[in-house]
């Protein structure tokens, strides 16, 4: 499957600034959606690639912070770049600790934008990686019979057949028929794959 | 002026005596002098001796001539010569004494009513001029004191039209984020269209169209940038009033502007609903903006500590009674409690931290000064309402 095209959304009140900043990002050979809202952004259709925010801060109607809040309670994971005419301290550690990329203020630096902008979209093109990876992971492992979960799970811990077939009171035979449809199912070339596969799993659902 | 007068009855005293004996000795020479070719003349120098001692001395100094000259007249000219007197010469010489004391009182008494005459005119001339005095003094203090009231009434004035300007500035002031973000954001405007221009223009292949509408932006935002600085600078001039019928909308508009980034900071949304067929009122239109940016920040203010609903700021015009204009403000603050609401247009009077409580009295005084009325209605909890009316200027005019 061919990757999309990247996209910036580019949300500010001012027509004539996000109007600006797009221009400047298509000049670059990136897809720009300009919006004019918060209430905008989130009614809009968003292409499945990927991509960015470029938010302004202060807004009519619903802020900026509200939005990355909004967002980040709702499971929409997008990397965001805030620009703002006034910043102080609080809000930037604010917007930062709650996942922004990079807080600009205006007159915003074109190459400084631009960088930003790179930059979250390459985070995002990982991000969406990582999770198609997760996915996955999740899909495979979802197909596992609830016998082959568990001999997974004592596989992972580190046990050996003979003990499995022992905890699980089957013959050792059946425990390798098991292990050897997990090894299958879940595409793992190792017991090291299989381990490290369950790990990501743990610690997406400890998330 | 009683020392004086007596200095002159001293004075007065010494002249009279002087004369009645000086006027009797003079008619004595002449009449021995002259008795060889007039007969006996001191019939005639005599009586004219007292005539002019009483003229000039008055009535005691004419008696003493009097006397003198009778005594003179009889030693003198009634034979035999020394104190006796002939039989037949006796009524002659009481005649004589009789002309001699009733020329004394005719005279006395004339003299005596032309001096309470001029003594009249004298002291009434004096009166008029006293009075003539106090009625100058009386006026030149009149004339101070209304200087006075006209200097205090300037003074005045100017102290009313300062304090507005203080207000102003301090509306401003409380605005100052507001006017620097007002100014930033077009030059933000700029320097990101001037940027993608650029970009488009540096291409392998440059794309004019697109950079000849980020120039097109940027120009925009500039021209945006240099009319809120001619806005500022038309607040904060020290003009004075000068009425002309304004169009209110585009005011209101101005505003909006201005107030918008204390709006956004606050995550205001402003509403408009103005009135396209709105008449012109007759005003000053810095002193309007003021009371309408003054309605519009408290809007924005009361509504900082709401959570639980929209913080919406709607600004309304409408023709009222066919002739008049009506403004709204109104905001889903707190509302104003029914004590603040009774004082909310008392000078100094302010629910704010950093509140002068000069804005509303102020914003009243100019809507009445402009021979309209303001007034608020607030429900707690659920929001208030300020509105003025004004007449259009046709209506003025009628």
């Amino acid at each position: 499957m061919k990757e999309q095209d990247a996209v910036v959304y580019v949300i500010d009140d001012d027509a004539l600034i996000r109007d600006g900043i797009q221009s400047l990002i298509r000049s670059i050979g990136l897809q720009a959606v300009a919006l004019g809202s918060a209430a905008e952004f989130m009614q809009a259709k968003r292409i499945d690639a990927p991509s960015c925010l470029v938010l302004d801060v202060r807004m009519p109607g619903q802020s900026g912070l509200e939005l990355q809040r909004q967002l980040n309670s709702a499971g929409i994971y997008i990397p965001i770049i805030f620009i703002t005419g006034h910043a102080d301290i609080p809000m930037t550690v604010q917007a930062m600790k709650d996942g922004a990329v990079e807080f600009l203020t205006k007159p915003v630096r074109s190459q400084e934008l631009l960088d930003a902008v790179q930059k979250a979209i390459e985070r995002d093109r990982e991000q969406r990686k990582e999770r198609a990876e997760l996915n996955a992971i999740r899909r495979r492992f979802k197909s596992l019979t609830p016998r082959e979960t568990e001999v997974l799970n004592l596989v992972v811990a580190g046990l050996l057949n003979k003990q499995i077939a022992d905890q699980l009171g089957t013959s050792e035979v059946t425990v390798k028929t098991h292990r050897a449809r997990v090894m299958e199912k879940t595409g793992a070339d190792s017991l090291a794959h299989l381990v490290r596969m369950t790990e990501k799993l743990r610690t997406s659902l400890q998330k | 002026m009683e020392l004086a007068r007596t200095s002159r009855r001293k004075l007065s005293a010494i002249l009279r005596y002087g004369s009645a004996v000086g006027f009797v000795a003079a008619a004595l020479c002449l009449s021995l002098a002259l008795r060889a070719s007039f007969g006996n003349p001191a019939w005639f120098f005599f009586p004219a001796a007292v005539i002019a001692t009483t003229w000039i001395g008055g009535r005691v100094a004419g008696g003493v001539a009097v006397l003198l000259s009778t005594l003179a007249v009889q030693y003198y000219f009634i034979p035999p010569v020394g104190f006796r007197i002939n039989e037949h010469d006796l009524p002659y010489f009481l005649v004589f004494i009789v002309c001699e004391v009733l020329a004394n009182w005719i005279i006395s008494w004339r003299k005596e009513a032309e001096d309470a005459i001029r003594e009249a005119r004298d002291l009434l001339e004096v009166r008029v001029a006293e009075r003539t005095a106090e009625l100058k003094d009386a006026n030149e203090a009149l004339r101070n004191q209304m200087d006075e009231q006209r200097r205090t009434q300037e003074a005045l004035q100017l102290a009313r039209s300062e304090l507005a300007r203080v207000v102003r500035i301090t509306t401003i002031g409380e605005t100052t984020a507001s006017i620097a973000h007002e100014v930033n954001q077009p030059l933000a405007a700029v320097v990101a269209n001037a940027d993608a221009c650029v970009a488009w223009l540096s291409l392998n292949e440059p794309n004019l169209a697109e950079a000849r509408a980020a120039a097109d932006r940027a120009v925009q935002g500039a021209t945006r940038a240099s009319e809120v600085i001619a806005r500022i600078r038309s607040m904060i001039n020290k003009k004075p009033p000068e009425r002309a019928p304004i169009q209110l909308n585009p005011v209101i508009e101005e505003t909006c502007i201005l107030a918008a980034s204390q709006a956004e900071k606050n995550s205001v949304a402003i509403f408009t609903e103005l009135d396209p067929n709105l008449p012109c009122v007759t005003a000053d239109r810095i002193q309007l903006q003021q009371v309408l940016l003054n309605l519009v920040i408290n809007g924005i203010d009361a509504m900082a500590g709401v959570t639980d609903r929209p913080r919406e700021l709607r600004i309304r015009t409408r023709v009222q009674d066919s002739h008049d204009v009506l403004v709204s403000v109104e905001d889903t603050g707190i509302g104003v409690n029914a004590e603040s609401m009774s004082r909310l247009f008392e000078p100094f009077f302010t629910t704010r931290a950093q509140g002068v409580g000069m804005g509303l009295p102020i914003s009243r005084s100019i809507i009445e000064a402009h021979g309209g009325r303001l007034w608020a209605e607030s429900i707690l909890g659920r929001g208030s309402i300020f509105q003025f009316v004004l007449q259009s200027s046709e209506a003025g005019q009628g």
